[in-house]
């Protein structure tokens, strides 16, 4: 297990994350692109050590890398090849909007955090009623 | 058969919601249907006898989790009390309706869907099946009380129950995981003695879980509030079906829990409280309806007590209890259901001299209150015999806390259902509103389901016999000692009936005095304003919470998610091993690897778009080399002509964009740059984890052979993409012709504001 390719994508995953909690869509794009770097060569590391291309007849089965995980990897990068590429139709269709790409703060949810009152609260207080229940007589 | 049974319930609870739509009776009268036909089923079965009738449904095989019902002797007796008294209710509730009365479809098919949740509870033969039909009971209760739910009190009510019910619900899966695991076994009938911490702690939960359902002192406030239901509902659910669950399900348990000390006692406390405080309860009320509620509190008391305790009488006088209960309780509510359609009242301060003006009701009553008060010739009258001979086995402090208990308890039984008889058919008052000119007509449909129940009380006496058929099975099922007993019509002047004539004289005398005493006033609510309180303050603090955790940025959530994961691979951190370990495959590797992550930091500190985007397509290019490196070709080639495409996609969306990234600063950069950096430690620290300790060798060769051989090709790694995992490569270009197919739309709409700005 190579340590500078844990290093790739340790530091890949980090720049990753600290992109996708920005403001900024375009900056979200650019983060989720580097972690799927870092995924992909994350399957590539955790699949064993490098070695000669896996393809029959061009070097001996024992020197070969391991092809199972460089499958998935290639499933991994075109899905997030498609990823990327919708979110940036995605930021570019909401500058055309909004004038610019920042992702605003749920409005639903802010209509929450600012406790709006519940609506259908009962007129009569939950004590009258307890009591109108326990002394029971329709 | 019992997948037949479902099936019935199930096209009933269709045909209950369309002919609901007709008329209240229309759709009572399609929901009776299947547990009538279930009712004779299992009355069948259980004079038949024969081999225990089972079902499955696996749905995890190795994991123990299925869906499984056996209708073992106490399921069958379950089953005749939950679909009989059942098929007679929704007779009775025909004619509690008037008939403009609305939402019928509602009715009738909550009222069936409860029960065949009920059946699946008493049918469950896993933990499992157990506590789903038990949350699902739970969930139909809480519809069937709120039923008039335009009332507040009644949606109080039941949210009241809810809350309570399914709390305790929750606590009981906490308590059957326990069970589950020191058993080994999910299965009810394989349920292994245990003993220990763990057992005791299984045990508290287990049985808080069923005090909850039962209505057991503290958690007994739901089922008084539940009267807010129609009383059809109050004489089924809050009866003789639901509130028999908890009981149930600690006779069921039981043998498991043999060996714990607080199992026992704990469930002789709850049942202790619940008999003494239910028969005080029973005693303050003057509405009817409460009055029998809080005799049920009392009563379920006495049944938890016998089962606690645990001894093989205890446990058959609990079964034979828990069977006549259901019909005279039910009988009783019944009666003061009809009391109220045709009076209008339940206050048995108001009511009076009914036994005139409804004869046949006051016949009923009187047989199924002697039934409660256990006088002969009565079914009651034999099982409270068995509890208190039961109690006589007993020793030391169990006798002596149980004692008290049954005696306290009938004696308050005794005089409560005096004060009842005598408030509503006793010589009324002088404002009595129940003249002989207000009754409403009698309907036969209500009279029939209450006359029934009450009778089989005195053919139950009649045919002891019979009733020893189903009871001594059932009790011997749950403890194999207890099938020696059998309930005894006349057992003769010994000890137990000695007892039993001192506890009616007393409980008569208590009763007249309390008559006499004559108090007016409407009880305090003792303890139902505190849980309402404690609901309510949560309901009323809950958006402050819901404020705190969802307020709406998504920077913040996903730093929050970030964080959670690091956490929980924190748990890695011990299971590095070394050996594997090595610098690098090649010295090029190290410096793509420094190359890339020095490409990352500069895409996301640069200021400007088109920085970031070239830094965006460095990493991808050096990515390209690692793979290069690593001896992957193919991902090389498809990740150079994936990057450039995205940096071209990246490029040209630019254009649209504003040049610079608005600038951030502050104490969040310094959050996300933490949480960034533990989440790429993490990773590796789980990459480490998993890669120094390897499970086996790469499948290489096998794979290699398999390309050649079956795939005809010689790359692998093609072949594995269109041969072995074809599928998923269509799954993949079905997701890439999607997302071109998106972005074309997007794009589209882009000309359509620009349109509307010409037009205006």
């Amino acid at each position: 297990m190579s340590a500078a390719l844990l290093f790739a994508v340790g530091g890949l995953t980090s720049v990753g994350i600290y992109l996708i909690t920005a403001r900024s869509l375009s900056q979200i794009i650019l983060g989720f692109s580097l972690l799927g770097h870092a995924t992909v060569l994350g399957l590539l590391v955790a699949g064993g050590a490098a070695g000669d291309a896996p393809i029959a007849g061009t070097a001996a089965v024992a020197d070969m890398s391991n092809p199972l995980p460089q499958a998935l990897a290639l499933t991994a990068i075109v899905i997030s090849f498609g990823l990327t590429v919708f979110l940036l139709a995605l930021a570019v269709r909401q500058q055309h909007l909004t004038g610019d790409d920042q992702v605003e703060d749920d409005l639903e949810d802010q209509r929450i955090a600012q406790g709006q009152p519940a609506e259908n609260l009962p007129e009569e207080t939950t004590e009258e009623i307890t009591q109108s229940i326990e002394g029971g007589i329709p | 058969m019992l997948w037949l049974l479902f099936g019935a319930h199930l096209v009933g609870i269709a045909a209950a919601v369309l002919a609901g739509r007709r008329s209240m009776q229309a759709g009572l009268c399609a929901a009776a249907l299947a547990p009538a036909a279930t009712a004779i089923w299992a009355a069948t079965r259980l004079v038949e006898g024969g081999d225990v009738v089972s079902a499955e449904l696996v749905w995890v095989d190795g994991l123990d989790v299925a869906i499984s019902f056996r209708a073992d002797a106490v399921a069958l007796l379950m089953t005749l009390l939950v679909s009989g008294v059942g098929a007679l209710v929704m007779g009775y509730a025909c004619g509690y309706f008037s008939s403009d009365a609305k939402g019928g479809s509602r009715f009738g098919a909550t009222m069936l869907g409860f029960s065949a949740s009920m059946l699946g509870l008493v049918w469950a033969d896993s933990i499992w099946t157990l506590f789903i039909f038990w949350e699902m009971t739970s969930v139909t209760s809480f519809l069937l009380v709120g039923h008039k739910h335009t009332d507040a009190a009644v949606r109080l009510a039941a949210r009241r129950a809810l809350v309570i019910t399914a709390t305790g619900g929750l606590v009981l899966l906490a308590g059957l995981i326990l069970l589950a695991q020191n058993t080994g076994s999910p299965n009810l009938t394989k349920l292994a003695p245990i003993s220990g911490t763990e057992a005791a702690v299984a045990a508290a939960l287990v049985l808080i879980g069923a005090a909850t359902k039962s209505a057991q002192v503290p958690f007994h406030v739901w089922l008084p509030g539940a009267m807010a239901a129609p009383t059809p509902v109050s004489a089924y659910l809050h009866s003789a079906a639901m509130v028999k669950a908890g009981i149930l399900l600690i006779a069921v348990v039981g043998p498991a829990f043999g060996d714990v000390a607080a199992w026992k006692w704990l469930g002789i406390c709850f049942g202790f409280a619940s008999v003494i405080w239910g028969g005080v309860g029973a005693l303050r009320h003057r509405d009817a309806k409460l009055i029998l509620a809080w005799g049920t509190v009392s009563q379920l008391g006495l049944m938890f007590t016998l089962f606690s305790a645990g001894a093989p009488k205890a446990i058959f006088a609990g079964v034979a209890l828990l069977f006549s209960h259901a019909l005279f309780k039910a009988a009783l509510f019944l009666v003061v259901g009809e009391v109220d359609v045709r009076t209008g009242t339940r206050d048995i301060t108001q009511l009076g001299g009914l036994a005139r003006s409804m004869p046949l009701a006051f016949v009923v009553a009187l047989l199924a209150g002697a039934s409660m008060v256990g006088l002969p010739p009565l079914l009651g009258f034999t099982a409270k015999e068995a509890a208190i001979e039961a109690v006589l086995k007993l020793s030391g402090g169990t006798q002596a806390v149980v004692g008290v208990a049954i005696i306290g308890g009938s004696v308050l039984t005794v005089a409560y259902t005096i004060r009842l008889l005598y408030g509503i058919f006793g010589p009324g008052p002088a404002t009595s509103v129940a003249p002989q000119g207000y009754v409403r007509r009698r309907s036969w449909l209500m009279a029939a389901p209450a006359v029934t129940l009450s009778l089989a009380g005195v053919v139950g006496y009649a045919v002891i016999g019979g009733v020893n058929e189903i009871v001594v099975p059932a009790a011997t099922e749950l403890n194999a000692k207890a099938g020696v007993y059998e309930l005894i019509a006349w057992p003769g002047v010994k000890t137990a009936f000695v007892i039993s004539v001192l506890i009616v004289i007393t409980g008569a005398v208590v009763g007249v005095l309390w008559i006499a005493r004559g108090s007016n006033r409407i009880p305090l609510s003792l303890g139902a304003d505190a849980t309402d309180g404690i609901v309510d303050g949560v309901i009323s603090k809950s958006p402050r919470l819901i404020a705190w955790i969802q307020h709406g940025s998504l920077p913040v959530y996903l730093a929050v998610m970030g964080t959670v994961a690091v956490l929980a691979a924190a748990a890695l951190a011990s299971d590095f091993a070394g050996g594997h370990l090595i610098w690098w495959d090649h010295p090029l590797q190290a410096m793509l690897a420094a190359a890339v992550v020095i490409a990352a930091l500069a895409a996301a500190f640069v200021g400007s778009r088109l920085g970031a985007a070239l830094a965006l397509g460095s990493v991808g290019f050096g990515v390209t080399g690692l793979f290069l490196v690593h001896g992957a070709p193919d991902l090389a080639l498809t990740q150079l002509l994936v990057e450039t495409v995205v940096v071209v996609g990246f490029v040209l969306g630019l254009g649209h964009l504003a040049r610079r990234f608005p600038p951030v600063t502050g104490s969040w950069r310094s959050v996300r740059i933490m949480v960034a950096a533990a989440g790429g430690l993490a990773v590796t620290a789980a990459l480490v984890a998993a890669g120094t300790n390897p499970t086996g060798q790469p499948p290489t060769p096998d794979l290699v052979a398999e390309a050649v051989a079956e795939g005809g090709g010689k790359n692998v790694v093609n072949v594995i993409l269109t041969d072995l995992r074809a599928l998923d490569t269509l799954g993949e270009v079905v997701v890439l012709a999607t997302v071109a197919i998106g972005i074309l739309a997007l794009a589209r709409v882009r000309t359509r504001p620009q349109a509307q700005t010409q037009e205006s």
